[in-house]
């Protein structure tokens, strides 16, 4: 019974990109399904902030989890990911002819053709929020498994965000809590400068990579053996989906949905370490990550919130991560999120954590570090 | 493990380093997810299955050599692998 509840309390995110595709096939309001489970999410997030939970282990210290069902379940995200593209590309299509609006029955399912331009803002929405959660698992497989890096790298080119697995694992990971890394946002900086900051960053440490390990190959960096090449080609089947669906709006429509996904992937790094500082070539403790492990952040993101134990253990997976009493903000990551859309009350809110830091984690010489900078 | 002969205890999925470390022995390591090399060590016999292309951190003639990357590596078979336990500090 425990076996069971360990391994589908992590299914919230796979039912809800479920329920959001059929939202969107059904049409009509229907279509704002993902916004309105977003919200729901989110309020639900917030009223169980209180409930941290430990990883689960049997008395043998073995954990439940299944690692065939959960990486199965991982892959078929793949699957999901790209069906939601196709339904939303399908609405597009329906927008620019002008598909008049009629009920029709599909394998039982009542649908309503056509859309109008609310609903189709509503359905570019719902699909972007919920395309920008393929990051819990292009983050998970980037880690433990070859063939899993590669589903990684598919699930992010969805989002014409292929390099992060690379620059996540090669980059981030080495350089967590300086300024070589782009993912860690330094203090002062606001959740839209680091959106930008971050992907352009970890973009180009891919493009470097690729450079310097083709140069030493003696190839061309023009080849498909270029890993940052090959990983926006990756995209190019949603580009030409969105063209074909929509022209011009389908472009627009792409972007947006890529605008949003990326916006949450890099919320994620913004929350994870906001403001963390580590010396260069210093080992990575528990105290370089935010934590964020409530009770539903952790079962909906995966326990990607447990950052504090994947960047000491990398190589555990996300089910066997645990509270190992690094910073944590004591909220979940929907109500942190809501804050950091407001860069003044972020400011405002993340200081006195930051104190706490200063205080009682950072060593001298990160503190030192840290007196250069503001909030 | 060679050269001082130390034993490990380990089955077929473990992770070389995750063991090491769990059974007590200070294997140089900095980042565990295979991205700076502190962890490679020789594999002089057996098996096993990378967790990770090598071929970003490793170069050729380390791979030639059988050099692996000990974070990233899960067991297949029984093991003898090189290591140089001084090695601790970050690279």
């Amino acid at each position: 019974m425990r076996t069971l509840f360990v391994n589908t309390r992590y299914l919230i995110v796979p039912l809800m990109s479920i329920l959001t595709i059929l939202g969107l096939v059904t049409g009509g309001i229907y279509v704002w399904a993902g916004v309105a489970l977003f919200v729901l999410s989110a309020i639900i997030d917030t009223a169980t902030k209180n409930i941290h939970l430990r990883a689960d282990f049997d008395k043998d210290g073995n954990s439940y989890g299944i690692k065939m069902f959960q990486y199965g379940v991982m892959y078929l995200m793949l699957i999901v990911f790209i069906t939601l593209q196709i339904a939303v590309a399908w609405r597009i299509y329906q927008y620019v002819n002008a598909t008049p609006s009629e009920m029709l029955s599909v394998f039982g399912l009542t649908v309503q053709s056509g859309i109008t331009g609310a609903n189709l803002i509503g359905a570019i929405v719902s699909a972007g929020l919920w395309a920008g959660l393929g990051i819990i698992y292009g983050h998970e497989l980037s880690h433990n498994k070859k063939e899993g890096f590669f589903v990684s790298r598919l699930i992010m080119s969805l989002s014409g965000a292929s390099h992060f697995t690379y620059a996540h694992v090669y980059q981030h990971h080495l350089h967590l809590g300086h300024e070589k890394d782009p993912a860690t946002a330094p203090r002062g900086r606001n959740v839209y400068m680091h959106t930008w900051l971050s992907h352009a960053g970890q973009s180009k440490f891919s493009f470097d990579l690729e450079k310097s390990r083709l140069e030493k190959k003696g190839k061309s960096f023009f080849s498909l053996d270029n890993k940052w090449i090959l990983g926006y080609l990756y995209s190019l089947p949603s580009i030409v989906l969105f063209v074909w669906a929509g022209g011009i709006v389908g472009v627009a429509a792409l972007l947006s949905l890529w605008l949003i996904a990326n916006f949450e992937l890099e919320a994620l790094n913004f929350m994870g370490h906001y403001g963390l500082i580590r010396e260069d070539g210093k080992p990575v403790e528990h105290r370089h990550s935010w934590d964020n492990d409530s009770v539903f952040t952790d079962w909906f993101f995966i326990a990607i919130g447990r950052q504090a134990d994947h960047h000491v253990r990398g190589e555990t997976y996300f089910w066997e991560l645990d509270d190992v009493k690094g910073p944590n903000y004591g909220i979940g990551y929907f109500s942190l999120f809501l804050i950091t859309l407001v860069p003044p009350l972020f400011k405002k809110y993340v200081r006195k954590h930051l104190d706490n830091w200063d205080e009682k984690y950072a060593n001298q010489k990160e503190r030192e570090i840290a007196s250069q900078y503001g909030y | 493990m060679s050269p001082s002969l130390l034993k490990l205890k380990l089955k077929t999925g473990d992770n070389l380093l995750a063991s090491a470390l769990g059974q007590g022995i200070k294997w140089p390591h900095l980042c565990r997810v295979g991205s700076c090399g502190t962890c490679r060590c020789k594999l002089i016999k057996g098996k096993i299955s990378p967790e990770i292309d090598f071929e970003n951190i490793l170069d050729q003639e380390q791979l030639k050599d059988g050099y692996i990357l000990a974070c990233k590596s899960s067991v297949r078979t029984d093991l003898m692998v090189e290591v140089n336990l001084q090695n601790v500090k970050p690279e």
